[in-house]
């Protein structure tokens, strides 16, 4: 009994000692709420993959002394309920100084509410809804919103002649909003919207909607969904015999459309931020390695959650290791010129939107070609 | 007549033939067993899987596919039956076979095990839609007249009808559908007289998640894309059908869920596509008020 006691003291001594480590590196961690899994686990998926490329260039680059950051991964499946338990959870962290998340705006609104009156500053790589920025000082995003996306593509659209469009978009605070803001748009350019049809998330047959939209025979149609519920739609337009044009918001760009769609994606034109085939060097060499790593060239997800744990990592650099969230939160509003592979974002002082630029791309043969601008 | 109003119906004669292949294998086994089976839409998925890794591995002709698509139904619906459904029927004492609680448990294992197999699968292939190489697809546009109809349509409809021919076949002129027929009838009598009761519900499964199987490798070749949860929505639409069609008529499912498909196809044209899904709903719940034992069917106790 004695020698029991005596080796569980030891063993009980010796852990203690295991969490100092000689010459210990301080942690800083940073957490991240993404969809592993549910609906959207395939956005998910390559935000983290993204994430680990980016926090492992950062730790060997040594920008920060005696300092590892880690990224906490945490799974909020898109749903607002998880993503409010999973921020309860961060902010209850000590070590957690910033929040990265989460993937769609209905989600990173309703935990940013619980970040707001806690003071944790988040930066969602892909919420584009309007109002997000507006829940607190502590909200950013580096993403274009659909108020700046709906009229670039008007313009666009217009500017090739096109008078009269239909809307079909997905039933959610995003699709609603870039519906409601190329509607707009259109409007305010003299141009006519015939019909707007939201889906239900989940949707895969579209045969129904395109016969209804096409009996009013639009011009051009704005689709505002993601790249599966696109290239779906795309596939049954073309079973239809359906010839008109279409054009689609920035979440469309994915290699993975090109591959379901086939050749029925031929035609179709879209905005984006992310363009893979630019020749800049920090562009191709994100490529590059991440294809090496995973397989699969990134999409404009991948670069989207790639840049925002850059972002997040150089405010982090910035405010130093002894940072605390506000400090967080100060370094990350002050962001200018940052070189992104989605392009060099700055965000805006009084409104902390990001000022990035958007370029045009077409399908052509099965790949995704840029429209040089004139 | 209006184009764009056939269009809508051909549309909705498409979708209600998904709902209707699954709504087969469905009733079958619920009509045996007296129990919803939720892990069917999963073998309606495990079937479209099993079709693609041949495709990608072997890339055999259709033909080919679509038996392996059947023989992995038949394979995991009995494996199905052994996991979820065998093990609450060891009870043999007369209290237990009469006792409702065995079904209702039943109930959550199958929905258990769809979920299991739903992450499985997604943990394996990546939670991205799997497309499906082009000369498969059975997606080509044939336009007759205004309309435009889609090879995979006749497809579908060709694979409805044999089925339902089949299971009809099956059920009427051999031994072992005289068993199923019996067993649904009256379980405990059918043991009484000495039918093997656990043969005929493995074969039920192997027969109902068959069925399943070979309409999910069918429903993945018309879309050109299979995802692991493809069989959730299908399956609650197919169930809606079968509550419609009397519980445990075939024939009456089938025709609910082409009933329900064109129905939400007209609708769309009316109210926004958004409340499409509530047609289906909103069947259900005029069903149940008004035709309790549905509308083709005989009374049946329902869990």
């Amino acid at each position: 009994m004695r020698i029991r006691f005596w080796l569980l003291a030891f063993l009980a001594v010796a852990l203690l000692f295991n969490g100092v480590p000689a010459g210990a590196k301080e942690t800083i961690c940073i957490g991240y709420s993404l969809p592993l899994t549910g609906e959207h686990a395939q956005y998910g998926e390559v935000f983290r993959n993204a994430a680990i490329m980016q926090l492992e260039k950062f730790n060997k680059s040594g920008k920060l002394k005696d300092t590892e950051v880690v990224i906490k991964f945490e799974d909020s499946k898109s749903d607002p309920k998880e993503a409010i338990s999973i921020a309860r959870k961060f902010i209850d962290d000590k070590c957690i100084v910033g929040v990265l998340g989460d993937f769609t705006s209905t989600v990173s609104m309703a935990a940013g509410q619980v970040y707001a009156k806690a003071g944790m500053p988040q930066l969602s790589q892909t919420a584009s809804h309007p109002d997000y920025t507006k829940v607190s000082e502590y909200q950013f995003r580096n993403i274009t919103t659909q108020a700046f996306e709906g009229p670039f593509v008007a313009d666009w659209a217009m500017g090739k002649g096109y008078k009269s469009f239909a809307i079909i978009a997905i039933q959610n605070d995003w699709g609603i909003s870039a519906a409601e803001n190329f509607d707009k748009a259109v409007k305010e350019r003299g141009g006519k919207i015939l019909d707007i049809e939201y889906f239900n998330p989940g949707t895969r047959d579209f045969r129904a909607i395109l016969t209804k939209v096409s009996r009013k025979k639009p011009e051009a149609i704005y689709a505002c969904m993601m790249y599966e519920e696109g290239a779906m739609l795309l596939q049954q337009r073309k079973q239809l015999g359906i010839e008109t044009t279409v054009f689609g918001t920035s979440s469309l760009y994915s290699p993975k459309l090109i591959e379901l769609a086939g050749d029925a994606a031929d035609g179709l034109l879209l905005s984006t931020t992310f363009m893979p085939n630019s020749p800049e060097p920090h562009v191709r060499e994100f490529v590059m390695e991440y294809e090496k790593r995973y397989g699969n060239p990134p999409n404009m997800f991948a670069a989207q959650g790639y840049d925002a744990t850059g972002i997040m990592l150089d405010a982090l650099s910035r405010a130093g290791a002894s940072a605390d969230r506000k400090a967080m939160r100060d370094a990350l509003a002050a962001t200018k010129d940052y070189p992104g592979v989605t392009g060099v974002t700055t965000f805006d002082p009084k409104t902390r939107e990001p000022v990035k630029s958007l370029a045009r791309m077409e399908v052509k043969n099965g790949q995704f070609v840029l429209i040089q601008q004139k | 007549m209006d184009p764009y109003l056939i269009q809508q119906i051909v549309n909705g004669l498409s979708v209600g033939m998904v709902y209707a292949l699954i709504a087969i294998g469905f009733t079958l086994i619920f009509g045996v067993l007296n129990v919803v089976n939720f892990a069917h839409g999963e073998m309606y998925t495990i079937g479209a899987f099993a079709g693609l890794m041949l495709i990608t591995y072997f890339g055999s002709p259709l033909f080919a596919v679509l038996l392996f698509a059947l023989a992995a139904g038949c394979v995991a619906g009995i494996c199905l039956e052994r996991v979820a459904f065998k093990p609450f029927r060891r009870f043999r004492d007369e209290a237990s076979l009469k006792s409702r609680a065995m079904r209702e448990a039943t109930l959550l294992s199958s929905l258990a095990v769809s979920i299991i197999i739903k992450e499985v699968l997604q943990i394996t292939y990546g939670s991205e839609m799997q497309s499906i190489p082009q000369k498969y697809l059975l997606n080509d546009p044939i336009p007759i007249g205004p309309v435009s109809f889609s090879s995979g349509q006749f497809v579908i409809l060709g694979a409805s009808i044999i089925m339902l021919v089949f299971l009809q076949y099956v059920l009427y002129r051999t031994k072992i559908g005289l068993s199923i027929r019996a067993i649904s009838n009256n379980p405990l009598g059918a043991q009484y007289v000495g039918l093997n009761v656990d043969k005929t519900i493995i074969a039920t499964f192997a027969l109902g998640s068959m069925l399943g199987g070979a309409s999910g490798m069918l429903v993945g070749l018309y879309y050109g894309a299979i995802f692991p949860s493809m069989g959730f929505a299908p399956s609650v639409k197919a169930f809606v059908a079968m509550v419609m069609g009397g519980l445990a008529s075939i024939p009456g499912a089938v025709v609910c869920a082409i009933a329900i498909g064109v129905a939400e196809s007209i609708a769309t044209d009316f109210v926004a596509a958004g409340w499409s899904d509530m047609i289906a709903y909103s069947f259900l719940v005029i069903t149940l008020i008004f035709f309790p034992q549905g509308i083709f069917g005989q009374g049946r106790e329902r869990v």
